[in-house]
């Protein structure tokens, strides 16, 4: 039997191999039905029923982007600019001009020019509101559902219930996630297991952030690269490791976990190499670099990190999360908006080009939101406060029906009065799309039946093709 | 001394505090209504009712000040007025415009002294004879349907565990005490035969990792193996009092529990400030284990310290710090309602207690009663009113987003320090950065107050915008400063709980919200379905909290005991008697072997609560001596090994395995640390300016090579050679860790720092200082990671490495020289690396 033993397999056999299911101790029917009961937690899963969407984008704007000036066309604000309107301070209509778009006549604003091309393409849930108006509750509750207590975050439950398509990467990746605001807890798993915890690339820089629009971050995998040894050096020690793990399996003839070990010393050599063929954009032809916007510094920071989504997407990684902070714009609303907004247009609207090229928008879900939008009134004369009550969150690809608004804020866009959206029937509705019912999508811990939603959400039926 | 004495006193003081608890109170003196009449209501009337009277232009907020009722109610930032606490009632907190984004009345700020007068007002019970002209709202109103008779009688757990008749085996040889009996009983039912012994070495490195978390020395391990082939019973008894002897013990048990009472040197959430002083419950908590004080004490001190009696300062000071237990969870400070910060506070720790000491999730009781345990929303009141009477000390620096900071205990007696003094030099320095932040504070202030006048409202909030900046930095360096002395001593600051100088019932929060208090109050007290008969009423003049130690740790309660059996049994066997280790209640899992579980829980008590005799009878058994070995029929009869027919094979935790490779390497510091860098670094908000960045590359700097239980523990900032290996989520009560396989530990054991920093010193300790070469430095390098020499194969394996790997580098244009180094350093690598290494069989 040891003879069997693919004793130094080439990496394209270790690859064979681990693709049938543990290949290496053909032992026995016994050792077969153990290891299926054990194997790997992140193998792809059937969803609860057919899905729309294969992958998740998600656009993540953290600090409250304004949706009067973006997304939420209000008419009846700019005509009552400088009012007082219902007790509060004066009203501010938008700076900038909002224009129909595309066949449907979507409304966006001119501080995006680019992403406007793809009106058709955007569905703009404008009766978005959450619980709070204050950033890190309202932050933590848009990934994880909850800011109270320590939850699983959107992207690990996704994980959780429908495992990852390439075992050359993590299933949920997290692209320069923000420290604050709940940190880590944003792409954690909670007491879900640890493997379902989104792989962190690269970090927000401090400084950038509060620069704005900023450098673009480098993005990285911890230890993805030994210091020392050449890959060939590498596969010779690996080869050694892997001999006395396979020593080891035969002396305890059953056990699963080894097997575990074996497979992801291989997962992770390959991982050394993918991830930085991943993060490598030298062969990105120029057109689409340009349609990116790597090429200007304004759009660089995010460029960068919408065509690693996108190489992420190609690559089979299920949960792709992407940042942009500083949206905080309590003043100085008409500068920084228009930096903002500028740093995000072309890039966005990039992905969604390069995306629909490669026919990968049906199936890739793209969300795009902040943690609450911005009130109609100003502050510091040319500024907005945070509003929690009305605000504006878009998805596109994936099975959403494109050109479309759904719901409505009042008359000033001061809260969502028409088909409110709360954060857990985003929630449900983004698992649905997925193929996931979340009121099924459960998990014990503490002797209760988890969900992302608790005991709230509904599907947004309406939005869906 | 003074301390216990001010805390009576206050207590006393203050019995008569239940009319001024939350709801409402008609007993006002005509002085303290004509103190409304001339100081507050003038003022409300001309400030205020503008925008919050039902006769007002508008109700701004859903807030109406014109009744007493309707500012307690409050409007959509929650209830407006605590009567007895001005510090928690947002309408005190808006008027000092210390929060920038609740400044009321929003034109300008109140005068100093009616400020004054508003907080006398409302901390003398806010007498106020408005009344609402009509009950606008009905009045909460709870009830509850659960029958806590007959929940009691339908769980296993709420029964009081009893001895049983030990039971006769058919095998007789085999049992070496009590527990064996039970099991071995069992398997018989079940026709299942235990496994044969292990052999000497498999059982020393498992004893080894589960008593101490470190690997047997290649001569403890020969000397063992002789011993054992003489008399294994003698051997074993021998290893296991010395390894319990050792102050290693403490390290490795005092981190199960660390787990259970989710410690950590920072309050995690949004804001992650540090606990610089939280080391010290850490240090604690080891010691306890060490000094093998019994169980129920610990319990005691942990949620009551601060209430025992004491014989010297040093012993106050231990128990004091005990109670850092209920003060180091998870915190949102920048909560802007202090009243809701309160009750999650409070939340946190009604979780975290009754977790870890009762396996039983009464705070599912908040907002309902419990879906599923017959406790209802009033036991979780009766106890929140407990903690509602007590004051936790987290400190933590006050800042314009972080008013719910507290101040700390100064403990008494000879303590030990979190550092050594600080140079006079640097605490000038600081006294200096301390006074040019307040007064750059006073002149911000005064410059918004002249911009306000001359009504240039741009001026004035760019400046409050400093003003603010101001005042966080002045927070910081004022908690850093605070915690010296003024001739740069380290004060011995501690977090610790106190009873409060106001003690409270709580009202029923009708969903859990805070605006919606039943006029009732729960009179304080616990959980009515685990029942003890030896319950003592809770004194008018205590918070509860030493009686809820005593209702806990009494031994008639029938959780603690079994609860704490059933925790150690799953650190040393890697699944509980009951697998669901946190939660006893009827969700959980029910013990697969009751009556052991009963036997052990009595015995435990009996023992005296020693954690030591505990785990030297269980590991002195025979069903711990088993072998891990795999059998075909015995699988297919019981897949998951419910009935222990073998040892566990097991993977060592993410603080072994840390340990364990810093010890083969030689590097292992086996010192405690004074204090923590968490203390030295200060206070502060983790990730930004001033504080810890990255714990990681701290460790890696530093050269950090303390056992890993000293390493700090900051939420949502843990290191990889922790944090990958699945470390205990530090905000959640965990008894029982994950075991996950994932490729970023592949990634860590490949390519980090640590390994090849530790695989190289591991290697200068074979040639250099062992001065071992060929065959002999590979024997010694198998038997320092796993316990024994290699086999054959493996040697013949190692040898095919060298070749291999020396050929293939000098290919690649090293010389001989570099080759041989790189060679060695690698294979001491995959030796760390290699699976052996961190399983236990």
């Amino acid at each position: 039997m040891n003879s069997d033993l693919p004793f130094l397999p080439s990496r394209r056999t270790a690859l064979q191999a681990t693709a049938s299911g543990f290949g290496y101790m053909a032992f026995s029917a016994l050792s077969t039905m153990q290891a299926e009961q054990q194997k790997s937690p992140l193998t792809a899963k059937a969803p609860h029923f057919t899905p729309k969407a294969k992958r998740v984008i998600f656009l993540c704007m953290q600090g409250g982007p304004s949706h009067v000036d973006t997304f939420d066309y209000k008419p009846q604000l700019t005509a009552d600019t400088g009012k007082n309107a219902k007790g509060f301070a004066k009203l501010l209509g938008s700076p900038w001009e909002f224009k129909q778009h595309g066949e449907s006549g979507l409304p966006i604003s001119s501080l995006f020019p680019n992403l406007a091309e793809h009106a058709d393409d955007l569905c703009l849930i404008n009766s978005m509101h959450t619980d709070l108006p204050n950033h890190p509750q309202a932050f933590v509750q848009m990934h994880t559902g909850n800011f109270q207590f320590v939850r699983p975050s959107l992207g690990a439950w996704t994980l959780y219930g429908l495992g990852t398509e390439n075992d050359s990467l993590p299933g949920f990746i997290n692209l320069a996630p923000p420290n604050g605001n709940g940190g880590a807890q944003n792409y954690g798993s909670a007491f879900l297991p640890a493997v379902y915890q989104g792989t962190p690339v690269g970090q927000a820089q401090r400084g950038a952030l509060l620069r704005g629009g900023g450098a673009a971050p480098t993005p990285t995998i911890s230890n993805i690269k030994n210091s020392k040894l050449s890959p060939e050096l590498q596969r010779v020690q690996l080869d050694y490791i892997k001999s006395l793990n396979i020593e080891k399996l035969k002396r305890d003839r059953v056990h699963p976990e080894i097997e575990g070990v074996i497979e992801s010393f291989e997962l992770a050599f390959r991982m050394q190499d993918e991830v930085p063929t991943v993060l490598d954009f030298n062969s990105e032809p120029e057109n689409i670099r340009e349609m990116y916007g790597l090429n200007d510094r304004a759009t660089q920071g995010f460029g960068t990190q919408c065509l690693t989504a996108r190489r992420m997407a190609e690559a089979g990684v299920r949960f792709i999360e992407v940042n942009q902070g500083n949206w905080d714009h309590h003043r100085n609303l008409s500068n920084a908006m228009e930096q903002n907004c500028g740093a995000i247009d072309k890039p966005i609207a990039g992905l969604l080009a390069d995306l629909k090229q490669r026919d990968m928008l049906k199936d890739t879900l793209i969300v795009w939101s902040g943690e609450f939008g911005r009130t109609p009134h100003g502050q510091n004369g040319n500024g907005r406060d945070h509003n929690n009550k009305g605000y504006t969150s878009w998805m596109a690809g994936g099975g959403v029906n494109g050109g479309q608004r759904y719901g409505s804020t009042d008359e000033y866009g001061y809260q969502a009065i028409e088909n409110k959206v709360h954060t857990h029937d985003w929630h449900a509705t983004i698992l649905h799309l997925m193929g996931l019912d979340h009121t099924k999508l459960t998990y014990n811990y503490a002797g209760r039946d988890f969900r992302l939603t608790d005991v709230h959400g509904h599907v947004l039926k309406d939005i869906i093709s | 001394m003074n301390r216990f004495f001010a805390v009576l006193l206050a207590a006393t003081v203050s019995a008569n505090a239940q009319e001024m608890s939350m709801t409402q109170s008609d007993e006002f003196s005509e002085e303290q209504l004509n103190f409304f009449e001339s100081k507050i209501r003038p003022v409300l009337v001309k400030n205020c009712y503008k925008c919050h009277a039902k006769e007002g232009d508008k109700i701004k907020g859903g807030l109406l000040l014109d009744t007493r009722d309707g500012s307690i109610r409050g409007g959509d930032s929650g209830s407006a007025l605590t009567p007895g606490n001005a510090e928690e009632s947002l309408i005190y907190i808006a008027m000092t415009y210390e929060d920038s984004s609740l400044e009321m009345p929003p034109k300008t700020k109140l005068p100093n002294h009616v400020l004054a007068d508003f907080k006398k007002w409302i901390d003398m019970g806010a007498p106020d004879p408005r009344r609402s002209a009509d009950a606008d709202k009905p009045a909460e109103k709870y009830s509850s349907t659960i029958d806590i008779e007959k929940g009691r009688k339908e769980h296993w757990a709420y029964q009081v565990p009893t001895k049983h008749e030990v039971p006769q085996t058919k095998k007789a040889d085999w049992a070496k005490n009590e527990i064996d009996q039970f099991v071995l009983a069992s398997l018989e039912k079940n026709e299942l035969a235990p496994n044969s012994d292990t052999d000497a070495r498999t059982f020393l490195r498992r004893v080894y990792y589960d008593l101490i978390g470190l690997p047997p020395s290649i001569a403890a391990t020969e000397a063992f193996v002789k011993a054992w082939d003489l008399d294994p019973d003698k051997a074993t008894a021998n290893a296991v009092d010395e390894l319990l002897a050792s102050e290693r013990f403490g390290e490795r048990w005092g981190r199960h529990w660390l787990d259970v009472a989710r410690y950590a040197e920072s309050s995690g959430r949004e804001s992650n400030a540090t606990f610089p002083h939280a080391w010290r419950y850490r240090d604690y908590v080891i010691d306890a284990f060490n000094d093998d004080k019994p169980f129920d004490q610990f319990v005691v001190e942990q949620v009551a310290g601060d209430l025992l009696q004491f014989e010297t300062d040093e012993q106050q000071a231990e128990q004091l710090v005990a109670t850092g237990f209920l003060t180091i969870g998870t915190k949102g400070l920048n909560e802007r309602n202090p009243r809701q910060f309160r009750f999650d506070m409070i939340d946190e720790q009604i979780d975290t207690a009754t977790k870890a000491v009762l396996a039983t999730t009464v705070a599912c009781a908040r907002c309902h009663d419990h879906k599923f345990d017959p406790i209802p929303m009033s036991d979780y009141y009766a106890m929140a009113g407990i903690f509602l009477s007590s004051h936790t000390h987290f400190g933590s620096p006050r800042t314009a987003q972080n008013r719910n900071s507290t101040s700390l205990i100064e403990l008494p007696g000879n303590v030990p320090r979190a550092g050594e003094k600080l140079p006079l030099g640097e605490l000038v320095d600081l006294q200096a950065r301390n006074d040019m932040i307040a007064k750059q504070l006073r002149e911000t202030e005064e410059k918004v107050r002249e911009a306000r006048a001359s009504g240039d409202t741009d001026a004035a909030q760019r400046l409050r915008l400093q003003s603010l900046n101001n005042i966080n930095q002045s927070g910081i360096v004022k908690s850093n400063l605070e915690a010296f002395d003024n001739d740069g001593n380290r004060k011995p600051l501690a977090m610790a709980m106190q009873d409060g100088d106001t003690l409270y019932d709580s009202p029923i929060l009708v969903r859990g919200e805070i605006e919606n208090a039943t006029k009732e109050t729960v009179p304080r007290g616990f959980v009515q379905v685990i029942q003890t008969n030896d319950e003592r009423p809770i004194p008018e003049t205590q918070s509860g909290r030493l009686q809820m130690a005593r209702w806990m740790t009494s031994p008639e309660n029938p959780m603690t005991s079994r609860v704490f059996v059933n925790r150690t049994w799953h650190w040393l066997f890697g699944q509980g008697l009951v697998t669901s280790v946190d939660n006893f209640g009827t969700t959980g899992e029910k013990p697969t072997h009751p009556e052991l579980l009963d036997q052990l829980a009595v015995r435990f008590i009996e023992m005296e609560w020693s954690v030591k005799s505990l785990i030297k009878e269980i590991v002195t058994s025979r069903t711990y001596r088993m072998n891990s070995d795999y059998d075909e029929a015995k699988f297919l009869t019981d897949p998951d090994n419910k009935q222990l027919w073998r040892t566990n094979k097991r993977r060592i935790d993410a603080e072994s395995f840390r340990d364990a490779t810093l010890a083969v390497s030689g590097q292992i510091d086996l010192e405690r640390p004074q204090g923590s860098i968490v203390a030295a670094q200060g206070n502060g908000f983790v990730g930004r300016a001033g504080a810890i960045s990255s714990v990681e590359d701290y460790l890696t700097n530093s050269n950090f090579s303390n056992r890993s239980v000293y390493v700090p523990v900051i939420r949502d900032m843990l290191p990889d050679s922790l944090q990958l290996f699945d470390f205990a989520d530090p905000s959640l009560v965990l008894g029982a860790r994950e075991t996950t396989t994932v490729p970023s530990q592949a990634l860590f054991l490949m390519n980090s720092n640590f390994l090849q920093t530790n695989a190289e010193a591991m290697s200068n300790l074979l040639t250099n200082e062992l001065n071992l070469r060929g065959g002999k430095l590979g024997y010694t390098a198998f038997h320092l990671c796993y316990s024994r020499p290699p086999t054959e194969e493996e040697g013949r394996k190692t040898k095919a490495y060298f070749e291999r790997f020396i050929s293939t580098a000098k290919e690649s244009g090293l010389n001989e020289a570099e080759a041989t180094k790189l060679a060695l350093h690698t294979f001491c690598q995959s030796l760390m690396s290699s699976a052996e290494f961190r399983y236990v069989n």
